[in-house]
């Protein structure tokens, strides 16, 4: 009894002693980003500010487009999220219902294209988006990003898994392929398209090295980018280069803690998948 | 059925264009310019549109520098009801040349960007930019001579190529020392004037006061863009122009290098490291002096106010003197259309008129680019009374401007790595200078092959 | 069974075309046209015309001592991430799932860095990191140790950038174990227990080959990520491949020639060298997965 109970308060200790260690940055930013100039650059460091300065997030919002750039990164997000599930549903139905010749080839050359890194694709791209004149426009941004294999090949894994009678009762009583896709198929594979979504949805928000190579302009810049650059700005202004991460790392935050179940879920399934 | 999904593609693929409004004005215009033939441009400078313009300008000015230059093109706007000056802000010079070269490729240039000599010297090999010596000597819309011969000698003949003009000299700067007025005085040190006293007044200087550490010298992390001002303070040269050959792997280049190297190496001289730039440190009363562009005063005064006194002094002579005119110049790219190179031009003079000039050097730290402006009441009473301001302009004599070779930029890209290796103790300086050679060498062979 | 015919084709390809032309477009001809890329010596890259092609992007790399600095670096980075990640990870993901009280907790602590800006967060540490002011360094001297110039020493910049990746990865690797630990049947857990094997014991002759799979795969996908590494370098030095390119990675080589240099021929056989180095590497995991691994 006696050493069960101590071995628990080991774990107790260790996972808190990691908790701790993995919040830190964290707390650590939220607190520097309500610090006075004088708080922050400064041995032994202050641990809770005199008050709060909550005039450094205005600062920080003011000195940079951060409200531009943070449609522009709600606008990436939700077009090209909402791109990806549309195709993903169509190639996934056909490859998992659909009898067609050249299936299984496509599929597997789909397949090896996963095992290309993406930096392989950079150059070509660059060239072809800025031969269409696409770069520093929405378009570079989200129309690359609107098909991906994985997705496509994570709701064929779950399309596979209805049961094919399904399919052949909705025939007999003259439900169309398409009708058939959309009236219950879709429905069906709810959560496996709310995993999707949410994965590309966080990918998109946090992206960066194709932003970054993409727009040009203040206008067009997303979040990650508008960062780098205010922090060539704002230099060593550490409370303000704080209240500028706190704003794009809190809505991450947010929204996990309120899907958190989901992406949980979609992770270890795609993972274990994968 | 079939047409279903196709409408629902066409629905998707509406609904991202529908969602391009921005910047499609400037994408228009751009669409419809069509390179100029050079002859016509000749005859037909014009000027004044008759119908409304709108023309970018794309920067690297932050912070004051940008506050101020903004000031000054509000102004243009409502001076000039048909024309639109927007400026876009790029984020740093590295920034910009990678968007400029970008937006070459994509045909989206602007009509107006700041730009180092040498990155025009590639824009006309590539023929990109536009000639501006038919906007110069049109009789109703140029410049007449005295008006050209206004403009600080130094910079108007680093804007010509063979005689004509592509860019118009706008922010300037050279190097200047700063120095911390309390922490000098307290250690009983005197500016230091050479080398020598720059070197003992750094040791002296290196201290804890209150368990904080001092350095007594610091150097911008970039110290190896400006290598080429200490190798010919020590005497030595620097590159050869005509030949495309690089020289400072020479004695005097050993001397200048090692010159700042042992300060680092003993501890009396740090590198901006992670504070980006020096004016950090140094307000914070961190370190003692620096060694930084004259365009940072007001970084170092808008973070001064209540932490040190401070003020700036000519860099310390070597064996010879030696300051570098640095930063960039306006250059107008020949994408646009007739009435946007027009209204271009309207506002490139604008921007370095007297008035404006003096204006922009009062707030920025930067220096005026016309004798007129340097000599004016308001200039003068200004820099009696700021002084730290007035200490750039005296290093003229002995000022140069950088090599303008295709590639330097590559090349002193190439010199500051191999500089940063020696000062991070990772390569002997003769190593690293050897080095540094080799690669310099290397990237103008590049370009000029 | 339905039979395969043309009318069934033309409309499969129709639903598959919205995501074939995506793919084909922006992956399947950059991957080709990316490997052409490489093979350019003379590109004019205003005017897109080519006046030589051959071997010489991948001579140049040959001899190019920064891209084998940047090489080796990457392997550095992949050696000092992945082991220690998979290791903490897994001993974390072993303590969830014993008994015990604020699970969803612990867990959230761990898994938040993961759904963060690599952006953001790398800007955060590099205001721990900092020499004077930095959190990281006062905890060290209440222990009695100098100051470190993390990000402004070539010695201490990978080091940095290696704390900051498994950081931020440790989340998703736990949530992969986690799920895999719960794939275990408990069976043999406690047949184990009625035998009388303590909890080492059955840690290492139980769970372990159980979970081996689960180490396959989470091996598998850090390798490949720890190799692509770039936007952690680019925010935590400022754009910089760290203190005298000590942190120079291969994506951030290929980044740089790229888009900073333009040398599109070196910059994309580059890229095609990470690829074959990763393809390798997969190959190597999946052959030794298919032997040693204990389904």
């Amino acid at each position: 009894m006696l050493r069960d109970a101590l071995s628990k308060t080991t774990i107790y200790v260790a996972l808190g002693i990691g908790a701790v260690l993995m919040l830190l940055p964290f707390i650590w930013m939220l607190l520097t980003s309500l610090k006075s100039g004088n708080e922050v650059m400064i041995m032994p460091p202050v641990w809770w500010p005199d008050d709060f300065k909550w005039e450094n997030y205005k600062t920080a919002w003011e000195m940079a487009p951060f409200g531009r750039y943070l449609l522009n990164s709600l606008v990436v997000m939700v077009l090209s999220t909402l791109g990806e599930l549309l195709t993903t549903i169509l190639a996934a139905y056909a490859f998992s219902k659909l009898h067609f010749w050249g299936r299984d080839i496509v599929f597997a050359l789909l397949l090896g294209t996963m095992m290309v890194p993406g930096e392989v694709l950079l150059i070509p791209n660059f060239v072809f988006l800025s031969n269409l004149g696409w770069i520093d426009r929405y378009e570079a941004l989200i129309i690359p990003w609107t098909a991906s294999v994985f997705a496509i090949f994570l709701l064929r894994q779950f399309f596979l898994s209805v049961p094919k009678d399904l399919g052949y009762a909705a025939k007999i009583d003259g439900c169309s392929d398409f009708r058939f896709l959309w009236t219950i198929m879709v429905p069906l594979a709810k959560p496996a398209l709310f995993t999707i979504a949410l994965l590309k949805a966080i990918g998109s928000w946090n992206a960066f090295l194709w932003p970054l190579i993409v727009t040009s302009s203040k206008e067009m810049r997303t979040l990650p980018v508008g960062l780098t650059s205010f922090s060539t700005e704002a230099g060593t202004i550490y409370e303000l280069l704080m209240a500028a991460s706190t704003m794009i790392i809190l809505p991450m935050i947010l929204l996990y803690f309120i899907l958190q179940k989901y992406i949980i879920q979609g992770i270890s399934k795609a993972g274990l998948k994968g | 059925m079939k047409k279903l999904t196709v409408l629902l593609t066409l629905m998707f693929l509406l609904l991202l264009v529908a969602c391009n409004t921005t910047s499609d004005t400037a994408k228009e215009t751009s669409k419809n310019a069509s390179p100029v033939e050079t002859t016509k441009e000749k005859e037909t400078a014009k000027t004044e549109p008759a119908e409304p313009v709108e023309i970018e300008f794309w920067h690297a000015m932050n912070g004051d520098h940008e506050k101020a230059l903004a000031k000054i093109t509000d102004d243009f706007n409502a001076q000039n009801d048909n024309i639109t000056v927007k400026l876009v802000n790029q984020g740093g010079y590295g920034d910009l040349s990678q968007k400029l070269m970008a937006s070459a490729k994509a045909k989206t240039l602007p009509t107006l960007s700041q730009a180092y000599e040498d990155w025009v010297t590639e824009y006309i090999q590539n023929d990109l930019v536009a000639d501006l010596t038919p906007y110069v000597e049109n009789a109703e819309t140029g410049m007449t001579d005295d008006d050209l011969n206004d403009i600080v000698d130094v910079f108007r003949e680093a804007n010509m190529w063979d005689g004509k003009f592509y860019s118009m000299p706008f922010n300037k700067s050279t190097r200047v020392l700063f120095y911390n007025k309390g922490l000098l005085e307290e250690a009983g040190v005197a500016v230091p004037t050479n080398w020598d006293e720059l070197k003992s007044a750094a040791d002296k200087l290196t201290t804890t006061k209150d368990g904080k550490n001092i350095v007594g010298m610091g150097f911008e992390n970039g110290v190896g863009m400006e290598l080429i001002m200490w190798v010919k303070q020590a005497g030595g040269d620097f590159i050869d122009e005509k030949n495309r050959k690089v020289l400072f792997n020479s004695p005097e280049g050993v001397e200048a290098l090692s010159f700042i190297n042992s300060m680092i190496q003993d501890g009396t001289a740090r590198l901006a490291g992670e504070d980006g730039y020096m004016s950090g440190p140094f307000t914070r009363g961190d370190v003692a002096m620096y060694i930084g562009s004259n365009a940072g005063i007001a970084f170092v005064a808008n973070d001064a106010e209540g932490n040190i006194e401070w003020t700036t002094a000519p860099v310390p002579d070597g064996k010879k003197k030696a300051s570098a005119f640095m930063g960039t110049n306006v250059t107008m790219f020949n994408t646009a259309t007739d009435e946007e190179k027009a209204a271009a031009w309207e506002y490139m003079k604008f921007l370095i008129s007297k008035e404006n000039t003096t204006y922009w050097a009062m707030n920025t730290g930067y220096l005026p680019v016309r004798y007129s402006a340097l000599e004016s009441e308001d200039w003068k009473k200004f820099i009696q009374e700021n002084p730290e301001y007035g200490v750039a302009q005296e290093q003229f004599d002995g000022g140069f401007y950088d090599p303008r070779v295709v590639g330097a930029y590559g090349v002193k890209n190439a010199i500051n790595k191999e500089v940063e290796f020696v000062l991070l103790g990772q390569k002997s300086v003769e190593q690293g200078l050897e080095d540094a050679e080799k690669a310099a060498q290397a990237e103008l062979d590049k370009a000029n092959r | 069974m339905e039979r395969t015919t043309w009318r069934a084709s033309i409309q499969a390809y129709l639903y598959l075309l919205p995501a074939l032309v995506i793919i084909v477009l922006f992956t399947i001809y950059p991957i080709i046209k990316s490997l052409l890329i490489s093979f350019y010596d003379d590109y004019d890259y205003f005017n897109d015309i080519v006046y030589a092609r051959g071997f010489a992007s991948y001579q140049y790399l040959w001899n190019d001592p920064t891209f084998h600095k940047a090489l080796w670096n990457t392997f550095v980075f992949v050696i000092g991430v992945v082991p220690a990640s998979i290791a903490l990870s897994m001993f974390i993901a072993v303590l969830l799932n014993s008994n015990i009280r604020l699970r969803s907790f612990f867990r959230t602590a761990y898994f938040i860095p993961f759904v963060t800006s690599v952006v953001a967060v790398s800007i955060v540490w590099r205001w721990i990191f900092h020499t004077e002011y930095g959190l990281f360094n006062y905890v060290l001297g209440l222990f009695g140790a100098d100051p470190v110039a993390w990000l402004t020493d070539p010695k201490w910049a990978m080091p940095s950038l290696i704390i900051l990746s498994i950081w931020k990865g440790l989340g998703y690797n736990i949530i992969i174990f986690l799920a895999g630990l719960q794939n275990i049947n408990e069976q043999y857990n406690l047949a184990a227990r009625m035998d009388g094997a303590g909890k080492a014991k059955r840690f290492f002759h139980i769970t372990l080959p159980l979970l081996s799979p689960t180490t396959f795969f989470v091996s598998i996908v850090s390798i490949i990520g720890s190799f692509k590494v770039f936007d952690e370098i680019y925010a935590l030095f400022g754009g910089q491949p760290g203190p005298a390119s000590s942190a120079l990675t291969v994506v951030y080589y290929i980044f740089e020639k790229f888009y900073s240099e333009w040398e599109f021929g070196i910059a994309s056989a580059a890229a095609y060298c990470l690829f074959i180095i990763i393809f390798i590497l997969t190959l190597i995991q999946l052959y030794i997965g298919k032997r040693k691994v204990t389904y």
